[in-house]
C-alpha cells in the first residue's frame, strides 16, 4: 500500500487550484493541436516547451502531458467527423466512427470515443499506479528479438482480416513497407531510396499518407457519389451523450479486451498506433458479427480509442522509469525532463516522489477533465456536419493541406498529399486495403530495425527468435495468430462438406 | 465512363512500376545475407519483388476474368455524372496545391475558397468573401501566432510586410 | 506603404557591406534549424538557446525553431543550405555539419555553410553493466581482446559518433566488439542495463538515470582532464571521480563532441558577429551554466580562429578512422 500513500501525496500536490487551470489550458490547446492534421502532439508538446522552463518541473509536466491527452481525443474527432485522423493513433477510429458519423449517429460515436478512451487511460494509470516497480523490471527484459516479435503479433494479428483479394493485400502492405523504409536507415547508416531528392531525405511522413490517403481520398469519393453528409437531420442534444454513456456498460468485453492490449503495447513499447490497429483487429476477429465491422459498429470505436489511450498514458512508465520514449510525443517530454534537470530512470520514483507521484496524480485527474472538456463539445463538433458540404469540403481540403505543410514545412509535402489522395480514391474505389499499408507505413521500419538488430546480436542466426522464453512464448503467440485465420477457413470448410455429406447421405 | 476492366488494369500497372523502381533503387546497396545479417537493401528489394509480383497477379486475374466474359469486370464503375463530379472537386484542388506554391498559402486559401463557394456552390458575393477571408485570417492567427509555425507565403505577403 | 519603403531601406543598409557603421540586426524571425527530431540531444541545446535568448532579449525578433532531423540530420544542412545568404537562418548541429558528408551521398558540403561559434563539449564515457565483473577500463578491454567479437557494445546509429569512437578504440588497442546500432542513446542505455549488451559509450546524461540506480557503471572519460567535480551519484562517486580513459592506460588522448552553431554561406560578416556576440553571452547566463552542469557537459565557448581550427583538427581525426573502416562514399 506504499504506492497507495504516495499517490494520495501525488493528489495532493496536483490538485491545487494552479495546476487543475494548468490542466483545462492544457487539454483544450490539446483539442486544438489534435483537431488540426498534420500539427501532432509532438509538435504541440515541443512548442510549448520553451514555456515551461521557468515553471516547477511538476507544473510544467502536467501542462504538456494535458496537452497530450487534449490532442489524443481532438485526433479521434476529426476521424469521426471528417474520416482525417488528426493523430496516428486514431487511425484505425475512422474504420467505423466515420460510417456511424455518416450514418447521423455522430453524437454516438464521439460520445463511445470519448468515454472508452477515458475509460482506457484511467485504465493505463491504474496499471502504473500498482505496479509500476514490476512493470519496469519486466520492460528491462525486452531486447531486439523481443521487439520484432512484438512488432511481429501485430502484423500477425493483422492478417487476413478484410476481405479483398490477396495480391491486392500483398500490394497494399508492401507499398507500406517500401514507403517506410525511404531515408536514413539507422542500422546502417546509409541513406535509402531517396534517387538523390533532397525532399526524400527525411522520409516519406506516414503523416502525409494519412491526410491524403484518408483525407483527400474520401473527399474525392463522397464528391462522387454526389453524398452530402447526411448528419444534416441528426438533432444534437446533450441528453444523447449521457444516454450513449449509459450503453457503454454493455461492451466490458471490448473495454478489458483493448485496454490490457493498450497496456501492453504502451509499455513494451509498440506504442499508441500500433496498440489502436491490433485492439481494432482484435475486436473484429472475435465479434459475432465481423461483417459489421467498417459499416459503423460502435465495439469498432470502442476498441481502438480504448487501446490508444491505456498505451499512451502506459507509455509514461517506460518514460520515467526507464528513459525510453514510448511515444514520439514522450520523447519530446524527455527532452524536457532533462532540461528541468530530472534524469528519467530508475532512480526518478524515490528521488523525486513530488514529481513522479504529482504526474501520476495529474493523469488520474487530467483525463477526467480532459473528457468532460471533450463531452461538452460533442455538440459543437457534431453540429459542425449541419454546414453545407459545398463550404466545408473546400475547407476540408484547405485544412488537409496546410496541416500537410505543418508536419515538416515542405513545400514538397502538399504535392505528395494531393498524390496521396488520388491513390487513396483508387485504392478504395478497387477495394484495395488501406488499414495493413497505413500499419507497415508505421511499424514497417521499426520492425525492420528490430530484426537486422537481433541478426547483428546472433551474428546471422535465426535462432535467437526462440533463444529465450519470452522471446519464444511472444513468437509462438504471433504464429499463432498468424495461423488462426487459414485454420479457421478449413475448418469451416471441413465442417462444411460434412455437413453436405450428412444431408446427401 | 470507367470500367472496373480498366481502372483495374491501370492501377495495377502503376504499382507495378513503383515496385520495380523500388526494386532498383533497392539494388544500389547489397541485397544478400551477411554475418551480420540481411543487407541494407534487402528488405526493400525483396518488398519491392513481391508488390511488383502481386501487381502481375492482379493483371492476371483481371484480364482471365474478361476472357471469361465475367460481367463484374467489365461494369462502370464510374459513370459520367460521377466522373464529372469527381473532376470538377479535384481540379480546383490541383490549382489550389499550384497558387500554394506560387503565391503561398493565404492567397490560395482565400482564392480557392472564393471560388468554391461563389461559383460552384452558388453561395453570394459577401458570404464567399466573409467565409474566404474569415478562414485565411483564423489559419494566421492559429497556426503563426499561437503555435508559431511559418505557412509558405509569396509576394502579397511581402508587400505587407508578413 | 511608407512603413514598406523605410523597412526596404533599413533592410537593403544591412546588406551593403560598407554600411557597418550600423551593426546587423536581425530584420525579420530568426529561424533556428534543429538537425535532431524533437527531444534529441541537438533540440536541447537550440531549444535552450532559445529561451535563453528570448528570456535575456539578445535577439529583438522573435525566434521560430524547426526541427529538421531527416537522414541524420542532413534534411536540416540541406535546409540551411538552401538558404545562402540569408543570415535568418541559423543552424544548430553537433560534429555531423562537416562529418555527415563523407559518410552519406548528400547535397551538400562544410562549404556551404559559415562557421558561428560552438558553445560546449559532450562527453563520452565507457560503461558497463552494474553487476559486471570489471572495476576499471583496462580490465574490461583485456578481457575484450582476449575474446574478439564476443562482446556487445551498443551506439546510437551507425557511422555516427558512438561507432566512431567504438571504432578508434579497435584501431588503437586491437580489441574488437560486435556494434549493435540502436535508435538511440536512451535506448543504449536500456539494453545495458537489462544486460542484453557488454558496454556503450554514451553521453553522461543518457546514462545518469541508470547510474543512479546502479545498473551501470562508468569505465573512464575520453576526455584530456577529468569531468567537473558534482555532487556524489552512486556509491559516492560523482562525476568528477571517473578516471580520463588516459589514465586509464587507453591510448586515446580525446574524443569529444562539440554543440555547433552555423550560418549559410555568403552572409554578411557582420551578421556573423552578431550571432557570435548573442551567442557568447547565451554562455555566460546562469541558466546556461546550470544546463551544462546537469548534463555534465563541458563548457567551452569557440568562435573564430579557434573554432575553425577544432573543426579541422576534429575533421582530420575522423575522417582517419573513416578511411580505416572503409565508410567514405565516393
Amino acid at each position: 500500500m506504499d504506492n497507495f500513500a504516495s499517490l494520495m501525496h501525488g493528489f495532493s500536490v496536483a490538485l491545487t487550484f494552479h495546476h487543475v487551470a494548468l490542466m483545462m489550458g492544457g487539454v483544450l490547446l490539446g483539442i486544438l493541436v489534435g483537431v488540426l492534421p498534420g500539427l501532432g502532439a509532438p509538435n504541440g508538446v515541443s512548442l510549448l516547451l520553451p514555456l515551461t522552463f521557468s515553471m516547477d518541473p511538476v507544473s510544467a509536466i502536467i501542462l504538456l502531458t494535458s496537452l497530450y491527452w487534449g490532442a489524443l481525443f481532438g485526433g479521434s474527432t476529426t476521424s469521426i467527423i471528417f474520416n482525417i485522423p488528426g493523430e496516428p493513433s486514431s487511425v484505425a477510429t475512422t474504420f467505423d466512427g466515420h460510417p456511424m458519423a455518416k450514418q447521423g449517429r455522430a453524437t454516438e460515436a464521439l460520445s463511445l470515443a470519448f468515454l472508452s478512451a477515458g475509460f482506457g487511460a484511467l485504465a493505463g494509470v491504474l496499471l502504473i499506479t500498482a505496479l509500476s516497480g514490476w512493470v519496469a523490471k519486466f520492460a528491462l527484459r525486452f531486447s531486439s528479438p523481443e521487439f520484432f516479435a512484438v512488432y511481429f503479433i501485430t502484423f500477425a494479428s493483422f492478417i487476413g482480416l478484410g476481405g479483398s483479394s490477396a495480391f491486392k493485400s500483398i500490394v497494399a502492405m508492401g507499398v507500406g513497407f517500401t514507403l517506410a523504409s525511404i531515408g536514413m536507415d539507422s542500422v546502417s547508416g546509409n541513406i535509402r531510396l531517396t534517387y538523390e531528392f533532397d525532399v526524400l531525405l527525411g522520409g516519406v511522413s506516414f503523416l502525409i499518407a494519412v491526410i491524403g490517403l484518408f483525407g483527400i481520398g474520401e473527399l474525392l469519393l463522397t464528391m462522387e457519389d454526389g453524398l452530402r453528409f447526411d448528419g444534416v437531420a441528426a438533432k444534437v442534444r446533450l441528453g444523447d451523450v449521457l444516454r450513449t454513456a449509459a450503453t457503454l456498460p454493455r461492451y466490458w468485453v471490448a473495454l478489458l479486451r483493448s485496454s490490457a492490449i493498450g497496456i501492453w503495447m504502451g509499455i513494451t513499447p509498440g506504442g499508441p498506433t500500433a496498440a489502436s490497429f491490433m485492439s481494432y483487429a482484435m475486436a473484429k476477429r472475435s465479434s459475432r458479427n465481423p461483417e459489421k465491422f467498417g459499416k459503423g459498429e460502435p465495439e469498432g470505436v470502442i476498441s481502438p480509442e480504448t487501446a490508444d489511450h491505456a498505451a499512451g498514458s502506459a507509455a509514461m512508465l517506460p518514460m520515467l522509469a526507464l528513459g525510453i520514449p514510448g511515444s514520439a510525443t514522450a520523447a519530446v517530454m524527455m527532452g524536457g525532463l532533462m532540461i528541468w534537470g530530472l534524469n528519467p530512470g530508475p532512480m526518478l520514483f524515490t528521488e523525486r516522489p513530488d514529481f513522479v507521484w504529482g504526474l501520476i496524480a495529474s493523469m488520474y485527474l487530467g483525463n477526467v477533465v480532459a473528457v468532460v472538456v471533450v463531452l461538452a463539445t460533442v455538440p459543437l463538433f457534431a453540429s459542425i456536419l449541419r454546414i453545407p458540404f459545398s463550404i466545408i469540403g473546400p475547407l476540408i481540403v484547405v485544412i488537409c493541406f496546410i496541416g500537410a505543410y505543418t508536419v515538416a514545412g515542405k513545400p514538397f509535402d502538399i504535392w505528395l498529399a494531393l498524390a496521396f489522395g488520388v491513390v487513396g480514391y483508387a485504392f478504395k474505389k478497387l477495394d484495395y486495403p488501406i488499414a495493413p499499408m497505413i500499419l507497415a507505413m508505421v511499424i514497417g521500419d521499426k520492425a525492420e530495425d528490430a530484426f537486422r538488430q537481433s541478426m547483428i546480436f546472433s551474428q546471422g542466426s535465426l535462432s535467437i527468435f526462440w533463444s529465450n522464453s519470452l522471446v519464444t512464448s511472444l513468437m509462438a503467440l504471433g504464429l499463432l495468430l498468424l495461423l488462426l485465420h487459414p485454420l479457421q477457413l478449413a475448418w469451416r470448410g471441413a465442417r462444411r462438406l460434412t455437413a453436405a455429406h450428412a444431408t446427401r447421405g | 465512363m470507367v470500367t472496373r476492366l480498366w481502372a483495374e488494369t491501370a492501377v495495377a500497372l502503376f504499382t507495378l512500376a513503383y515496385g520495380l523502381v523500388i526494386v532498383r533503387g533497392a539494388t544500389e546497396f547489397g541485397i544478400g545475407w551477411d554475418a551480420s545479417g540481411p543487407e541494407p537493401g534487402a528488405f526493400p528489394f525483396y518488398t519491392g519483388l513481391l508488390v511488383a509480383a502481386a501487381s502481375l497477379g492482379t493483371l492476371v486475374v483481371t484480364w482471365s476474368k474478361r476472357l471469361r466474359a465475367d460481367r463484374a469486370i467489365s461494369a462502370v464503375i464510374l459513370d459520367g455524372e460521377g466522373l464529372r463530379r469527381v473532376v470538377s472537386f479535384f481540379l480546383p484542388i490541383l490549382g489550389f496545391v499550384l497558387l500554394c506554391a506560387a503565391l503561398g498559402m493565404y492567397v490560395a486559401t482565400i482564392a480557392y475558397l472564393f471560388f468554391a463557394m461563389r461559383v460552384q456552390g452558388g453561395f453570394g458575393w459577401l458570404a464567399s468573401l466573409a467565409t474566404s477571408f474569415g478562414a485565411a485570417l483564423t489559419f494566421y492567427i492559429v497556426i503563426e501566432r499561437i503555435f508559431l509555425i511559418q505557412l509558405m507565403k509569396g509576394p502579397i505577403e511581402a508587400l505587407f510586410g508578413l | 506603404m511608407a512603413m514598406f519603403r523605410t523597412a526596404a531601406l533599413a533592410a537593403a543598409i544591412a546588406l551593403v557591406p560598407g554600411a557597418a557603421a550600423l551593426a546587423w540586426e536581425p530584420t525579420k524571425p530568426v529561424e533556428f534549424v534543429v538537425t535532431s527530431g524533437p527531444g534529441g540531444g541537438t533540440d536541447t541545446f537550440a531549444r535552450v538557446v532559445q529561451s535563453i535568448a528570448t528570456k535575456n532579449k539578445l535577439i529583438n525578433q522573435p525566434i521560430i525553431v524547426v526541427n529538421k532531423g531527416g537522414g541524420s540530420g542532413a534534411e536540416g544542412f540541406v535546409h540551411g543550405k538552401a538558404g545562402k545568404g540569408d543570415p535568418h537562418r541559423v543552424v544548430f548541429g553537433t560534429n555531423n555539419a562537416y562529418l555527415l558528408p563523407y559518410v552519406a551521398k548528400l547535397a551538400f558540403k562544410p562549404a556551404d555553410f559559415t562557421p558561428v561559434a560552438s558553445l560546449a563539449l559532450d562527453e563520452f564515457l565507457i560503461w558497463v553493466n552494474g553487476s559486471a565483473p570489471f572495476d576499471d577500463a583496462k580490465a574490461y578491454l583485456d578481457a575484450v581482446k582476449a575474446k574478439p567479437s564476443g562482446f556487445k557494445m551498443a551506439g546510437s546509429q551507425s557511422k555516427d559518433t558512438d561507432q566512431t569512437l567504438t571504432a578508434m578504440i579497435e584501431q588503437a588497442t586491437g580489441a574488437k566488439w560486435i556494434y549493435v546500432p540502436f535508435q538511440g542513446g536512451g535506448v543504449a542505455a536500456t539494453q545495458l542495463a537489462g544486460g542484453h549488451v557488454d558496454s556503450n559509450t554514451n553521453n553522461p546524461n543518457e546514462n545518469i538515470g541508470q547510474w543512479k540506480a546502479g545498473q551501470v557503471k562508468p569505465l573512464c572519460v575520453f576526455s584530456p582532464v577529468r569531468l567537473a567535480k558534482s555532487e556524489a551519484i552512486f556509491n559516492g562517486k560523482g562525476w568528477g571521480d571517473i578516471p580520463t580513459c588516459k589514465e586509464a592506460g587507453l591510448p586515446l588522448e580525446a574524443f569529444q563532441m562539440p554543440r555547433t552553431v552555423w550560418l549559410p554561406a555568403e552572409v554578411p560578416a557582420d551578421s556573423v558577429k552578431f550571432y557570435e556576440d548573442v551567442l557568447e553571452k547565451v554562455s555566460q547566463t546562469d541558466e546556461w551554466k546550470e544546463f551544462i552542469a546537469r548534463t555534465a557537459q563541458t563548457p567551452r565557448f569557440m568562435k573564430g580562429k579557434e573554432f575553425t581550427d577544432f573543426v579541422a583538427r576534429d575533421e582530420a581525426a575522423n575522417r582517419k578512422v573513416f578511411e580505416t573502416e572503409g565508410w567514405v562514399v565516393k
